[in-house]
């Protein structure tokens, strides 16, 4: 039973004024007052020219910023003259509000959750406040399926870097796909589309002091919806551009909590994904369309360095979740030359679904042994930066694909190391 | 003059001849006793042995880091039968005692009293150096995998240094615990700790000292990314 999501007096007060609104776009944020007075105004603008008669509200739900974010939210003004509409406008409101529980966007997600039960909202949407790619079409895009086609649950489809999103597009994508059986191609790619039921179905969840409070909130709104069974379709929102990264993020800590949450949804479902086979496409609204991506510089001799010392440091870590010809055949790349370095799919397919067992029988703590998969993670994206490093994007959508049938393919290996163990 | 010798060896005889009929019980009580003991600790292994493994405390071991600390103590077999060995060690030590006792001497009686009485001391002692075991085994891996994810060339020093340390806090407390030698025990565990420190606050600041000031600048002034690096991982 989870306990209630506490509100400050003045938004309770703000809600009971409003009543009820047929739309809310939520916004999580920490220290985004760089970017975030462009993400509400891109919210607002998205609903006055797509949604000119629907009740809305904006929610930002904030983690203590220090950095003035509630002021520029609370400043940022819209003018209907930019997007010429010729509908009379209802008002958006505007909802400031600090977020309980465990530091993290899952908590401030839980914090919008409720907002939008308390509001009765037909239709949300979820958008980060680093973006710099946002238009008002993409509320449209997130909204529209839910409040016009009865869709539960819309997920992001972007143009990004080919280097981009890196532990989507080798494990949680690929992962999620041969599991649950859905194309969803950004299960976690931070803004969805969601209808109220949906959201009243999370809020009821009992995993708010997990990672899923944190990180891992992306995947699990993912996998729930995919798994139990409710309406996703994909929207095509063009490209996305983030507010340059935090230098200060830590990949292990991030990756773990990913991951770990990929691998108790696996233990979460484990009645329903042993019986999926193959992959089937989910319906995609928008337009998908080219466009210039900015460079993304990558490091792939660091990389390979921490691979090539884990391959001596954490083997006696490794062996409590991999077999001996497996680590045989990672000492055999980490020895290799750094020009023509590969690690291969089948590799690393095999070994994803090894410590997904691993972490099932819970051979050792958590943290440990996601975190001794963290340098296996930057091999394998450094042998994937230098094979793909003249392919165009189309190439290296392939080569994501074929990872992603790899996966699908050594489904059984899986299936039998879950059931029967080593 | 040999009628008193005769004398003499007779009464030696026959109060030794006594005291033997009045020990003699004694002694074979001792003896059933230890024979016992023997097959007690003989069934207490060979039950053990099949048990545990069969109720998974090998793997139980492994996750706990148990079987790495004995491999790395040179104990090549099974958690499960090394544990089952000290069971059947610690009952045959009980026995040895009551056997002890059975002797009914006065010096038996009180060596066995000081030990029963010494023996929660010991037990207490024991756990302490397994809970060090366990807990230095956990650290050292966590610190190996926080190293080597940071890139840090000596992952594997600082992890067995973590792990040495700590095991060193945890065999001192077992010993002050059994107050063996607590003032040469503490005077050792300071000086030692403090030369550690202090060589390593020389090392650090001498041989490292532009190392000590990237990171302590990296301290106060806010970080930015590298320009080589700009990947998004999510």
């Amino acid at each position: 039973m989870n306990a209630p999501v506490r509100l400050p007096a003045a938004v309770e007060g703000r809600l009971a004024a409003l009543g009820e609104v047929d739309i809310l776009v939520g916004i999580p944020s920490f220290n985004n007052a760089r970017t975030i007075g462009h993400v509400v105004r891109a919210a607002a603008a998205g609903l006055a020219k797509h949604f000119p008669g629907a009740r809305a509200a904006i929610v930002n739900s904030d983690g203590g910023s220090r950095d003035g974010t509630a002021e520029v939210v609370a400043g940022a003004e819209f003018s209907p003259a930019t997007i010429l509409v010729a509908h009379p406008l209802s008002p958006v409101h505007k909802i400031v509000t600090p977020y309980d529980g465990i530091p993290g966007k899952g908590s401030a997600l839980r914090s919008i959750f409720a907002i939008a039960e308390r509001l009765k909202a037909r239709a949300c949407a979820v958008v980060d406040s680093d973006l710099r790619s946002i238009t008002p079409e993409w509320i449209e895009l997130l909204v529209g399926p839910v409040l016009h086609q009865e869709f539960d649950f819309v997920a992001p489809m972007y143009l990004r870097h080919k280097y981009d999103g890196t532990i989507t597009n080798s494990i949680v994508y690929p992962l999620t796909r041969a599991l649950y059986g859905r194309e969803v191609r950004q299960p976690i790619g931070g803004d969805f589309g969601f209808s109220g039921r949906i959201a009243s179905h999370y809020l009821k969840q009992p995993v708010w002091e997990s990672n899923v409070a944190r990180f891992g909130i992306d995947i699990w709104m993912t996998t729930t919806a995919v798994a139990g069974g409710f309406r996703v379709c994909q929207s095509f929102l063009g490209a996305k551009i983030h507010d340059a990264k935090d230098p200060g993020a830590d990949l292990a800590g991030m990756f773990v909590q990913v991951v770990s949450s990929v691998f108790d949804l696996m233990n979460t479902y484990r009645e329903r994904w042993p019986q999926v086979q193959g992959a089937e496409s989910v319906p995609l609204f928008g337009f998908p369309h080219g466009v210039g991506l900015e460079p993304v510089p990558v490091n792939t001799e660091r990389m390979l360095g921490v691979f090539r010392q884990a391959a001596r440091d954490l083997r006696e870590i490794w062996q409590r979740a991999l077999d001996e010809p497996t680590l045989a055949e990672l000492d055999a790349i980490a020895a290799g030359p750094a020009a023509g370095f590969r690690f291969p799919d089948r590799l690393w397919v095999r070994l994803v679904y090894d410590f997904a067992t691993a972490y099932h029988r819970r051979v050792m703590a958590a943290d440990q042994l996601l975190g001794s998969m963290v340098p296996l993670y930057l091999g394998r994206t450094a042998s994937f930066v230098l094979q793909t490093a003249d392919s165009g994007p189309d190439e290296v959508e392939v080569a994501i694909r074929n990872l992603a049938d790899e996966f699908v393919a050594q489904k059984p290996h899986l299936l039998q190391r879950w059931s029967q163990g080593r | 003059m040999w009628q008193f010798l005769g004398d003499v060896i007779q009464k030696t005889l026959a109060g030794f001849g006594e005291r033997l009929v009045a020990f003699g019980p004694n002694l074979l009580a001792m003896a059933a006793i230890l024979l016992g003991g023997v097959l007690a600790a003989g069934a207490v292994r060979l039950v053990f042995r099949f048990l545990l493994p069969r109720l998974g405390f090998d793997r139980f071991a492994q996750r706990l880091g148990l079987t790495l600390v004995l491999q790395k103590g040179g104990i090549t077999q099974p958690a499960s039968q090394a544990a089952a060995t000290l069971l059947a060690w610690g009952v045959l030590a009980v026995f040895v005692l009551l056997a002890i006792g059975a002797l009914n001497l006065e010096f038996a009686m009180d060596l066995v009293s000081r030990a029963f009485s010494y023996l929660p001391q010991v037990l207490i002692a024991m756990a302490l150096l397994a809970l060090g075991a366990l807990v230095s085994a956990f650290v050292r891996r966590s610190v190996l995998v926080a190293a080597v994810n940071a890139g840090l060339p000596s992952a594997r020093l600082l992890a067995g240094g973590a792990q040495t340390a700590l095991m060193i806090l945890f065999t001192a407390m077992a010993l002050e615990h059994l107050g063996v030698g607590r003032q040469i025990l503490l005077v050792s565990f300071t000086i030692l700790f403090g030369g550690v420190v202090l060589a390593l606050s020389l090392a650090f600041g001498l041989g490292g000292r532009h190392l000590a000031r990237e990171f302590l600048e990296r301290l106060v002034r806010p970080a930015s990314a590298p320009e080589d690096d700009n990947l998004r991982h999510l």
